[in-house]
């Protein structure tokens, strides 16, 4: 579309449009998603600084009772309402509730980023989430997306769900696992081992050694590593001079040199005329070398593997690793956001996947989450790992020591009202409660 | 009416509709089948059936929406209890992979059909060669439509394992006719490098892919430098088998100077003023980095700046960034 700027309306538009009204029918196929594509839209108009706040409050409500209602009863969160049954069906089978449709991994990682932005964490039943996550690891280290009735532990060993456990265990304990917890903790050590042993012979990282080096693979495991506090401080690495970064301890990684080299490797020059050809020529040779070379108006786009096509979501996968290992500084953002802006922004607004692609939710929010990783004026400053603002990270920080503080019931002519034990008032509080009422009495006796 | 509203075949069912509630996210604009396939689903898994019907309805589902994360599991659920024959389920698939090349869900899928069949085959040579030979058609004919198919070389490398694969010639053979029709082809290269580098014969088990491997025969490390070598004379340009050099390089213990003089075929750096002649950024990368290693600090920063200035800008910051430990050495 020609313009070298984000066209903040336009992307705004385009996300409010999403959350108003219906997807098309083609979204059928992610409809087990759809807490994912919720958090995009949730978080894009955040970036973009038309956030839930510009919502009535009602609709906010609404957004939140929506998210819980995909609360399963066992811990976690279902995908959609089309995996959450109505609630009379979870039926107690003695060591817990009937299973039905398993909560699953992604959707419990989007829900608990989606709540931080319409609700609290405390409307979360985290104890029992972090029970059931717990349940989805396995021996050698790496995570499942859901858990059978039977106990299999289902879904690939990559590290997609290794990032979004890291991620839920950082939403929910943040840094410092309580003694009371540990045991309800998962192996931080097996899983970071599993991380280490995916790395490739060529530098990046697949879903196992043995697979083909991909970015989106290789987001995730960094991300994984430094939600867990396994990669150097990146302020560190960043103001010291360059080259830093190369001697630098990072526990994470067998080949810190070999994955910068892959990473930076992903930026492919993109000229117009690989449109018009087949895929396998797209890659083909550059004439001349001298192609290599760069001029003003030129275009870099980023592939998730040797040898394939642009792609704006990698343009976010890739630089958010760079970024993450301190290494942000080894790209040029001119070429790559002048990929972005005139060659997959979209004139209705979003990002579509490839030059002349129709926007979707999930490469126009990659497409942001990229501009803001290179700090994109017009869009909030932004955290990698998370793939939110810093802004939404830190509140969701104070949301989980919120939610970590007990509360009690007192009794107050015969209605019952929590406080807070960090409330000033809460002895004084306490000491005054009356007996809960009566019956109250007597029904928890029946149940006990 | 609808498919199964009135159909007296689901006469019985009554179907739990979706309850979407009012601040629904990401809703979607359903069609009716969808939304009336949906509900009989969700009733038919609550009650638990497992019957020949749930077949139809499972594959109703997944024609229009693969993704859906339980429904795989409950059809597989359901073959097991009616002991369907594996044979005609994979061939099933077969039609439903080729229709939705990206998805994920039929290759996991295919892998519990596979782990559930293979008992019954274990000790019979003859059957293992069948179904490999089987699978490798139709991964061959998937391969056709996107020879990079990230899912199907997923499968491949669990299938490789699970049938014991590694020393199969028609293996190895199908990897390099691919490579023959694009020798770009980068997923092709990895899947070379796990059957070489991870054949249970020769290499050490757990070994890394980042670190030398004492067990891996001197011969297997010439054969796979000459091959990826031929490669690059092929295409320079092609990252993919310089990338794999290094591999075996380092999967052997050897260091990247002892090819220096290969990649020298591919720069020429004269001493006085006159042009260089560069037909690889990839060689002058490679050449870099082992001039570095001998301590030949002038000529490897000599590399790194023509790459940054000429013949590789788009990556300068990181050129840049390689020269400097360079810098600190010479000034010392
Ligand atoms: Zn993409």
């Amino acid at each position: 579309m020609g313009e070298s700027q984000l066209d903040t309306e336009r992307h705004i538009k385009y996300w409010r449009r999403c959350l108003k009204s219906l997807l098309p029918t083609d979204y059928t196929s992610t409809d087990s998603s759809r807490m994912t594509l919720g958090f995009f839209i949730l978080s894009a108009l955040d970036l973009l600084g038309a956030g839930v706040e510009t919502l009535p409050d009602k609709e906010r409500a609404n957004i939140r009772d929506w998210i819980l209602k995909c609360q399963h009863p066992n811990g976690g969160f279902c995908g959609s309402p089309n995996h959450r049954y109505p609630d009379g069906y979870y039926v107690d089978v003695g060591h817990g509730k009937q299973l039905m449709d398993p909560a699953n991994l992604p959707a419990t990682f989007f829900a608990i980023l989606s709540l931080g932005f319409v609700g609290r964490l405390d409307q979360i039943r985290r104890r029992d989430c972090l029970r059931w996550l717990k349940t989805l690891q396995r021996d050698d280290g790496s995570f499942g997306e859901f858990i059978t009735e039977e106990g299999i532990i289902e879904g690939g060993n990559d590290t997609r769900y290794c990032y979004l456990a890291a991620a839920v265990r950082w939403a929910l304990t943040g840094d410092q696992v309580s003694e009371e917890e540990e045991k309800d903790d998962i192996d931080v050590e097996k899983m970071v081992d599993h991380l280490r042993r995916g790395q490739t012979y060529d530098g990046g990282i697949s879903e196992s050694s043995e697979h083909e080096a991909h970015a989106g693979y290789t987001y995730c495991a960094i991300a994984a590593l430094s939600l867990l506090n396994r990669l150097p401080d990146p302020s560190t690495i960043s103001s010291s001079t360059p080259g830093t970064a190369s001697t630098a301890k990072l526990p994470g990684l067998a080949d810190l040199s070999g994955m910068v080299r892959w990473l930076v490797s992903r930026q492919i020059k993109y000229t117009m005329e690989e449109d018009e050809e087949e895929d396998e020529t797209s890659s083909a040779e550059p004439l001349s070398l001298a192609e290599l070379s760069l001029n003003e108006s030129e275009f870099v786009g980023f592939n998730g593997r040797c040898n394939k096509k642009a792609d704006t979501c990698y343009s976010f996968w890739v630089t958010a690793c760079l970024d993450m290992i301190g290494s942000g500084n080894l790209i040029e953002p001119g070429p790559i956001r002048r990929f972005l802006f005139e060659q997959t922004q979209h004139r209705i607004g979003g990002f579509g996947k490839s030059p002349g692609s129709p926007p979707d939710i999930y490469h126009s929010y990659l497409g942001l989450a990229a501009l803001a990783t290179m700090k994109e004026p017009g869009l909030k400053s932004f955290d990698p790992a998370l793939c939110i603002s810093i802004q939404q990270k830190e509140k969701l920080d104070k949301m989980r020591r919120d939610a970590l503080v007990p509360t009690r019931t007192y009794w107050k002519h015969g209605y019952s009202f929590s406080i807070r034990e960090d409330d000033p008032a809460y002895e004084k509080t306490m000491a005054a409660s009356e007996e809960p009422p009566r019956f109250i009495v007597d029904a928890l006796k029946i149940v006990r | 009416m609808g498919k199964y509203e009135g159909n007296p075949v689901w006469d019985d069912v009554v179907p739990i509709p979706q309850d979407d509630g009012e601040g629904a996210l990401a809703q979607i604009a359903y069609t009716d089948e969808y939304a009336e396939a949906m509900g009989y689903l969700r009733a038919i898994m609550a009650a638990k059936e497992y019957s020949p019907r749930v077949l139809d309805l499972t594959e109703h589902i997944i024609s229009m929406n693969a993704a859906h994360y339980t429904v795989w599991l409950y059809r597989a659920s359901t073959l097991r209890a009616l002991n369907t024959p594996i044979d005609k389920e994979l061939s099933w698939m077969n039609e439903v992979a080729l229709q939705n090349q990206k998805n994920y869900q039929i290759w996991h899928h295919r892998q519990i059909l596979i782990d559930q069949l293979y008992p019954s085959i274990s000790s019979d040579p003859a059957a293992i060669q069948a179904l490999a030979d089987s699978e490798l058609a139709f991964m061959t004919q998937m391969f056709d439509e996107d020879s990079k198919n990230y899912h199907v070389w997923s499968y491949r490398q669990y299938l490789v394992r699970k049938l014991g694969l590694f020393n199969s010639p028609a293996e190895l053979k199908s990897v390099e006719n691919l490579l023959r029709k694009d020798i770009r082809n980068n997923s092709a290269w990895s899947h070379r490098f796990f059957l070489v580098f991870c054949n249970p014969e020769y290499s050490t088990p757990d070994s890394k892919a980042t670190e030398y491997d004492a067990r891996i025969p001197d011969a297997i490390v010439d054969r796979e430098l000459a091959f990826a070598q031929a490669a690059t004379f092929e295409a320079p340009q092609n990252q993919s088998p310089w990338n794999y050099i290094r591999g075996v390089l380092r999967k052997g213990g050897r260091k990247l100077s002892s090819v220096e003089q290969f990649a020298g075929e591919f720069v020429t750096l004269p001493e006085d003023d006159s042009a260089e002649d560069v037909k690889s950024s990839h060689a002058l990368d490679f050449l870099a980095e082992a001039w570095s290693e001998e301590g030949k600090t002038e000529k490897a920063d000599h590399a790194l700046r023509l790459l940054a200035d000429k013949y590789d800008r788009i990556r300068k910051n990181y050129w840049d960034w390689r020269r400097a430990p360079l810098k600190e050495k010479t000034s010392k």
